[in-house]
């Protein structure tokens, strides 16, 4: 697990853009807007929306194909359509790197 | 209590796992303790330290009510001292034999047990609690002519259950069982009466409501001849001797002592004794009532302790993961919780379908209004995953 504090605080988009990689949970009646996600060997996310802090949780023995994961959804949130693209050609070839290593 | 800028201050509510804050004396006596050599048996030392270990073993006796000053035995931690007194047992029996323990125990009972019965030194059974209590009725159900060992906690780290162990400590006696009872929720919670268990062994920790740092524990073993040593090393006697001494506590006790954490179970001690062991219980119960009364009324959260006799609460909340909540109440309240499993796996199967819970343990040192703030967090958490 690890905790990042970001340039910029977590803001609906990403929420959104987020929801397109894994399932996203939000509890916007909470005293923070709270939200976690979770994408199955990838990492798991939990925040509040408007803050900048974020808990990342890796699984271990996906760490080497996922600690930058979470980095590479930052970056490419910020560039819309083409950025999801990106991102979904990223998590494609992450995912089939990791179905060696998956019990068949 | 520590302050987090920009936010509530800190209310530290994993008094089950870690007692915290430390009463001042604690922190005063470990501070002490590294200024000036320590006091080792054996060994030239300065005259004025302080024989930690002697002075601890005497004050463990008077509150615990124990006979022998010499009988405790210092560890780590209660999970140390289940290890060395399990290992033990199972060294001293020339063949396999029947242990009984219960679906209310920590991973530091259940595992030694498990890892023992995979390598054919002994079978389990395991007592079903009901509504958190062992039955008297199905202990005495499980014995059979070759059960040998009994491991039970006095209480519930997840329920706040307290078992009656009288009962049980006769039914051993009376049966030619030893009996382990781990009390790393109880020692310095509740008044514990060691003369009760006459036969048996009694776990405790140091770092729970006795006060102490991390990394001190002990056991109190009434008939040195029931295990075996499973340590062996330096003791300051009878150097000599290339075997174990046979005296007490050097039987149980090889290597330096952890001096520092003793010195921090003795003023942890001599702090309850001041305040009153019956004052902390009571007010422990008072704490865990006061919260019970903020969440009690409110349909979307799960009680597991609706009357623990140890301040400890678990629930959850509807439609929001232990986890979540835990963090919430973190991040957004600044009250630190624990969630998840609790190392105590059998009982989750039984109350929450082995996903788990929040819970809430108060210490002697939390107040009232720690106690309210902390209901009512809950309760707008709770509403909060439920609009």
């Amino acid at each position: 697990m690890r905790e990042f504090l970001l340039e910029s605080p977590l803001t609906p988009e990403f929420l959104t853009f987020l929801k397109s990689f894994g399932t996203v949970k939000e509890y916007p009646h909470m005293k923070r807007p709270y939200f976690s996600f979770e994408q199955e060997h990838f990492i798991s996310l939990k925040g509040f929306v408007g803050d900048s802090s974020v808990e990342v949780r890796y699984r271990k023995e996906f760490f080497d194909l996922t600690s930058d994961y979470f980095h590479l959804l930052l970056f490419y949130a910020k560039q819309g359509e083409s950025g999801a693209r990106k991102m979904l050609e990223i998590t494609d070839s992450i995912r089939e790197k990791m179905k060696v290593r998956l019990p068949r | 209590m520590g302050n987090n800028p920009g936010i509530s201050p800190l209310i530290y509510l994993n008094n089950a796992a870690t007692t915290w804050p430390k009463p001042p004396e604690v922190l005063d006596e470990v501070a002490q303790c590294l200024k000036i050599p320590f006091f080792e048996h054996g060994r030239s030392t300065a005259g004025s330290a302080t024989d930690y270990p002697s002075e601890t073993r005497l004050v463990l006796a008077g509150l615990f009510h124990a006979e022998n000053p010499d009988h405790f035995i210092f560890t780590q931690n209660a999970t140390d001292s289940l290890n060395l007194l399990i290992h033990g047992f199972v060294k001293k029996q020339k063949a396999s034999f029947h242990a009984i323990t219960t679906d209310l125990e920590h991973n530091s009972v259940l595992r030694p047990l498990n890892t023992l019965a995979g390598d054919g030194k002994l079978t389990i059974s395991t007592v079903p609690s009901e509504d958190g209590y062992i039955p008297l009725r199905e202990m005495k159900k499980a014995v059979r002519p070759e059960t040998r060992l009994i491991v039970m906690s006095h209480g519930s780290n997840v329920l706040g259950t307290l078992q009656d162990v009288q009962p049980v400590a006769d039914l051993c006696a009376d049966n030619d069982i030893f009996l382990v009872v781990d009390g790393a929720q109880t020692a310095g919670q509740v008044p514990i009466n060691l003369s009760a268990i006459s036969g048996g062994a009694f776990v405790f920790t140091g770092h729970k409501a006795l006060f102490g740092i991390p990394g001190i524990g002990g056991f109190y073993l009434n008939d040195p001849e029931t295990t075996a040593p499973v340590r062996q090393g330096g003791t300051g006697t009878d150097s000599r001797s290339l075997a174990q001494p046979v005296e007490m506590p050097q039987k149980f006790e090889a290597g330096t002592h952890n001096y520092t954490g003793i010195a921090s179970l003795l003023a942890g001690i001599r702090f309850i004794e001041r305040e009153g062991q019956d004052k902390i219980t009571t007010k422990g119960r008072n704490l865990a009532t006061l919260f019970l009364q903020e969440i009690k009324n409110d349909p979307n959260i799960i009680l597991y302790t609706p009357a623990p006799d140890l301040p400890v609460v678990s629930f959850n909340i509807r439609n929001l993961d232990n986890d979540e909540a835990g963090y919430i109440l973190a991040k957004a309240y600044n009250i630190i919780t624990r969630t998840g499993l609790h190392c105590a796996p059998l009982v989750h199967d039984r109350i929450d379908g082995g996903k788990g819970c929040i819970r809430v343990s108060f210490s002697y040192l939390n107040t009232p209004e720690e106690c309210r703030a902390a209901g009512e967090a809950v309760r707008e958490v709770a509403e909060g995953a439920n609009r």
